[in-house]
């Protein structure tokens, strides 16, 4: 234990260390604008996605007290006092309380993260709880007088008007922006010259399919080139600015570098997800051109055969166009003849690389599709329930008591109805009763919350023991003994040990998800038509598998096994790795496996 | 109760004033019950600038004792004055404010620092939580602590791990420190260490006691470093304190029999120098269901013995206890419905017939008829499943002040109490130190004579 004082090598805050040494950091992120206008267009669409996602959330928050404020209108008018005065009294009052209380939880939970306090700066020596209590009760007052100006005043209109706007703005940016991997930029629908020289309208004049194939490979070396410019980033603040040489995590980072497994899925699930982000680029046509809306879009191509469909050589062939919902009547797969198979052109020049649907529709089109839809679900999903199973453990585990016992007693209630039929139940009660949260994704988005409600008891039970194992350790009392609030105790030094625990169960899970989901799909209660699903694929070509159009369910059932294995391997490699005690490319590794 | 010494010398200068603190643990739970008494009723002085040592085996409840001055248990009765104010009944806000004053030194560095924070964000963090001052100056002050407890500047953007458990307990004080407490509780510092590195922390404890001028209450189980530390000395069993008093003083000449059997375990240098080892009988009581009167009776190697069974062998004695501890195990015990009638058809049970048991502990002594006779009515009605009865007939004859049997009620304080003992401000909690009776000291060597012969 060396004693020498060496002031002099204090180390400098990170903005610091920055500005010393501004270089590297620079030119990374020079690169990474660069990668960002390559595909600005589609990242703008994929922000704006995001931010209906959020609108949609926002507004079925915000309706929530007119729901209630109705049904308390109508319990009112039940009651029969003061018919047709008392009622509006009961709706106001409805809504508003539980637009206070809506308030007052969004501002609990911003408040207890943020590191500030507003009030210190006005009155810097009140005691800390009360200004906690001051700033939430003046927060939801500032936040409940704002949305009832928005309400009752014009000033709602013209804020509406301003999101429409800048909407819009947004929009015409990313149709104009350039996209490298657009359908512009690399083409693949296009019809032969009718002179036989080659095709016309495609990339370079390339066969549609050869076009195709070069623009799935740009998508997927655009995407590594993310991965590695980011892995470089990471290394580049390693090397150049972190001030501690060493982290826990760089441990974590080389075991699982060395996780052959865990790397096996991680290769699998950056496919699945590149796959689901770049479902337009991947598809060979646009979903709604060939499946939607078949009858609204049409498509060019060239008609050399004769009546007898005899090929004609001499070059005397005409340019027709078809809709595509016509076309697709010729390129059914259902065996007997009818079929296209892989890699193969149907009649009408259209290339379909997995082959064709029993419907007409393009195979990769709806895989990569039905990709989006898994990977929404299970993300929108196994957050939710991660979410709150990871509060619930910190919660139960550090209050213990009262709170632990009614958890188990609930949890314990969900999981001991069996999964699928609990699902089932769900969505057909919703589907039934015609909820608003049925609309998104034709059932996707509820299948989704019906997911989080059916798997956050698991995730809850598989992270409990840990918890409270963490809440045990001596620097939890340490955080005590100089006040800490218990919020921040959870935060700062529980949940660190916990994330990686949930992390884990939920990839394990997403296999479930999908599996299940799928199943579903196949019963025909999950997802209905049009939004593509792998298991409704694989229900539609459950009779042509003997035939010569084996390839429906056989593709889409080896692409779930294949994704579903991807995401058990990736939790076992997070697993070891996180963890420094397990072996490392011991055979154990799959044991472990098994998300559904 | 008698137990008030609030009256002891300079208590104006007592930095920390505890008044009958209890700390009970499972209180009327789900199915009501006996609570676990940890700390029972303990009321002791710590002076400013001084360092006072708890010693006692393990689970005598003075980590719990420790836990409970700096308010991360709940303290179920009593009080503590911190500066004259009693923090028991303090708002969150006070508290929180409060807690600048006291901080705690935990037994176990691996378990002490979060490791997944730097160094330098573990020791800032009392910092952030009482918002002192600006980040600079916060990482200023968290990097000159380094230095005084023998780190470097540059170890805060350090990981735990990367340290030896010495140096991580450095890092511990260290944080201890950034709010210029005066109080400290050191919660068994330097047990955790190598013998090597534990000199080093306690130096450096001494050497910031003295810079800060700060208070220690130090919990220990190596009386050798608590002799070496500490200033006074309170010695704990079963949630109370038995003995309190100058450490020299207390080490040199104890007063209480439990000191003597704590003092005798302590390994001599001289392995040639004779000394009579106290070995106590059995484990301690459970503290859901401590012994009435005295905590320490059942163990108690001085224990009062009623006036008319003087003569009694000292092996007879001590099965007598057993008896008794025989007796309450299977009081406590639940009888199912299943054993009830197991026992009524004169099948066997696990409660066995206390006849059996009676004979195989005194097989081997002489016992006079009398009190053969009174065992085998205390075998009777333990066999009838009445070990209410029995205990009381046992203890009607042979227990005395010790368990609460009060002989003689004309005198009225046969309640226990602290004594006064020795030349200086020295309390022990044993009712030989009555007039009435002899001094702990001399007994415990002659019982140990008559025992093991001369």
């Amino acid at each position: 234990m060396s004693e020498t004082v060496t002031p002099e090598s204090d180390v400098a805050p990170l903005r610091k260390r920055f500005l010393d040494n501004p270089r590297p950091a620079l030119l990374w992120l020079v690169g990474a604008l660069a990668l960002l206008v390559l595909e600005l267009g589609r990242i703008l669409g994929w922000v704006k996605a995001l931010g209906t996602g959020v609108k949609f959330a926002v507004m079925t928050t915000a309706a929530l007290p007119k729901w209630v404020g109705g049904n308390v209108e109508s319990a009112v008018a039940d009651t029969g006092v003061l018919p047709g005065r008392l009622e509006p009294v009961g709706e106001l009052l409805g809504s508003g309380v539980v637009t206070v209380l809506v308030f007052g939880f969004v501002v609990s939970v911003f408040l207890s993260l943020s590191e500030r306090r507003v009030t210190r700066l006005l009155r810097p020596n009140m005691p800390s709880y009360r200004r906690l209590t001051v700033e939430r009760a003046l927060l939801t007052g500032i936040l409940t007088v704002v949305s009832a100006l928005m309400v009752l005043t014009p000033i709602g209109g013209l804020v509406e008007s301003m999101i429409g706007f800048l909407t819009a703005v947004l929009d015409n940016i990313s149709n104009q922006a350039p996209t490298l991997t657009s359908r512009e930029i690399i083409p693949n629908q296009g019809y032969r010259s009718p002179d036989g020289s080659g095709w016309e309208g495609t990339f370079l004049g390339l066969s549609p399919g050869q076009s195709w194939g070069v623009r799935v490979a740009v998508v997927y070396a655009y995407a590594f080139g993310w991965l590695v410019w980011l892995w470089r980033g990471y290394n580049v603040f390693r090397e150049q600015y972190r001030a501690a040489d060493w982290t826990p995590r760089d441990d974590t980072l080389d075991r699982f570098s060395g996780h052959l497994w865990g790397l096996f899925g991680l290769v699998v699930v950056f496919s699945f997800v590149v796959l689901a982000l770049w479902a337009p680029a991947i598809s060979t046509v646009p979903l709604e051109e060939r499946s939607n809306e078949p009858y609204r879009f049409e498509h060019q191509f060239l008609d050399d055969e004769d009546i007898e469909g005899n090929p004609l050589t001499d070059g005397s062939g005409d340019l027709e166009t078809v809709r595509h919902g016509q076309a697709n009547l010729y390129s059914v797969s259902k065996g007997k003849g009818q079929n296209v198979g892989l890699f193969s052109y149907d009649d009408f020049d259209r290339f379909s690389p997995l082959g064709t649907t029993p419907s007409g529709g393009d195979m990769m089109t709806q895989l990569a599709h039905g990709a989006r839809t898994s990977l929404i679900i299970a993300l929108t999903g196994l957050g939710l329930a991660t979410l709150i199973a990871l509060v619930m453990a910190l919660l139960t585990a550090y209050y213990k008591g009262l709170v632990d016992l009614l958890t188990v007693v609930t949890s314990d209630t969900i999981v001991s109805i069996p999964l699928f039929l609990l699902v089932m139940m769900l969505s057909v009660i919703f589907s039934g009763s015609d909820h608003p949260l049925v609309t998104p994704l034709d059932g996707g988005l509820l299948l989704a919350m019906v997911f989080a409600f059916a798997f956050w008891p698991g995730l809850w039970r598989a992270i409990r023991g840990p918890t409270l194992q963490i809440a045990e350790e001596d620097w939890i009392d340490a955080a005590k003994s100089y006040g800490q609030t218990p919020s921040k105790i959870m935060r700062k030094h529980m949940a660190p040990y916990v994330v990686s625990y949930t992390m884990i169960y939920a990839s394990l899970l997403v296999g479930s998800t999908i599996i299940v989901t799928a199943a579903l799909s196949f019963l025909g209660l999950g997802i209905s038509e049009p939004t593509p699903e792998w298991g409704r694929l694989i229900s539609s070509g459950q009779d042509y598998i003997t035939t010569d159009s084996w390839h429906v369910s056989t593709v889409s059932g080896i692409m779930i096994v294949f994704v579903v294995t991807g995401f058990n391997a990736l939790g076992d490699g997070i697993r070891d790795a996180i963890d420094p005690e397990s072996d490392i490319g011991d055979g154990d590794a799959a044991a472990a496996g098994g998300g559904g | 109760m008698s137990q008030q010494i609030g009256t002891e010398r300079g208590s104006t200068d007592a930095l920390v004033q505890v008044r009958n603190l209890k700390t009970y643990y499972d209180e009327g739970g789900l199915f009501g019950g006996q609570p676990v008494r940890a700390v029972d009723g303990v009321t002791f002085n710590i002076q400013e600038g001084e360092t006072l040592g708890l010693v006692g085996e393990s689970g005598c409840g003075k980590s719990t004792l420790g836990r409970t001055l700096l308010q991360l248990e709940d303290a179920t009765g009593g009080e503590i004055l911190y500066d004259g104010e009693d923090i028991t009944s303090y708002e969150q806000d006070e508290l929180l404010s409060w807690r600048r004053n006291a901080q705690m030194v935990f037994q176990d560095p691996e378990s002490s620092l979060n490791e997944r924070m730097t160094v330098g964000e573990i020791v800032r963090e009392p910092l952030d939580v009482h918002e002192w001052k600006t980040d600079g100056e916060r990482r200023q002050r968290v990097q000159s602590l380094l230095e005084t407890v023998g780190l470097q500047r540059e170890h805060y953007y350090r990981y735990p791990h990367q340290f030896s458990g010495g140096q991580r307990q450095r890092i511990s004080i260290a944080r201890t420190l950034t709010l210029n407490p005066d109080f400290m509780v050191l919660d068994e510092p330097v047990s955790a260490l190598d013998v090597s590195v534990q000199a080093e922390i306690i130096n450096l404890l001494e050497e910031l006691q003295a810079e800060f001028g700060l208070t220690y209450l130090f919990i220990a189980h190596d009386l050798s470093v608590v002799r070496h530390i500490s200033d006074r000395v309170a010695v704990m069993y079963l949630g109370h304190i038995m003995e309190i008093g100058p450490t020299e003083e207390l080490f040199a000449d104890p007063s209480n029999p439990y000191t003597h059997a704590l003092l005798s375990a302590i390994p001599l240098p001289d392995p040639g120098q004779e000394r009579d080892r106290i070995t106590l009988q059995g484990t301690p009581p459970n503290p859901r269901y401590p012994p009435n009167g005295c905590p320490f009776s059942t163990r108690c190697p001085a224990r009062i013995r009623p006036s008319g069974y003087q003569d009694l062998d000292e092996g007879v004695w001590s099965q007598l206890n057993t008896v008794r501890e025989v007796l309450r195990e299977r009081q406590r015990a639940d009888r199912t419905i299943r054993e009830r009638i197991r026992g009524s058809l004169g099948w066997e049970t696990r409660f066995g017939d206390m006849n059996d048991t009676i004979t195989e502990l005194f097989g081997e002594f002489e016992v006079p008829a009398n009190v053969q006779e009174i065992l085998d009515e205390v075998a009777r009605r333990a066999n009838e499943n009445d070990e209410e009865a029995a205990l009381t007939l046992l203890n009607d004859e042979f227990g005395s002040v010790c368990d609460g049997v009060d002989e003689d009620p004309e005198q009225s304080d046969s309640e226990l109490q602290f004594y006064t003992v020795g030349s200086t401000d020295r309390k022990s909690y044993c009712h030989r130190h009555d007039s009435e009776y002899r001094e702990p000291g001399p007994v415990i060597e002659d019982r140990s004579i008559k025992e093991h012969g001369e």
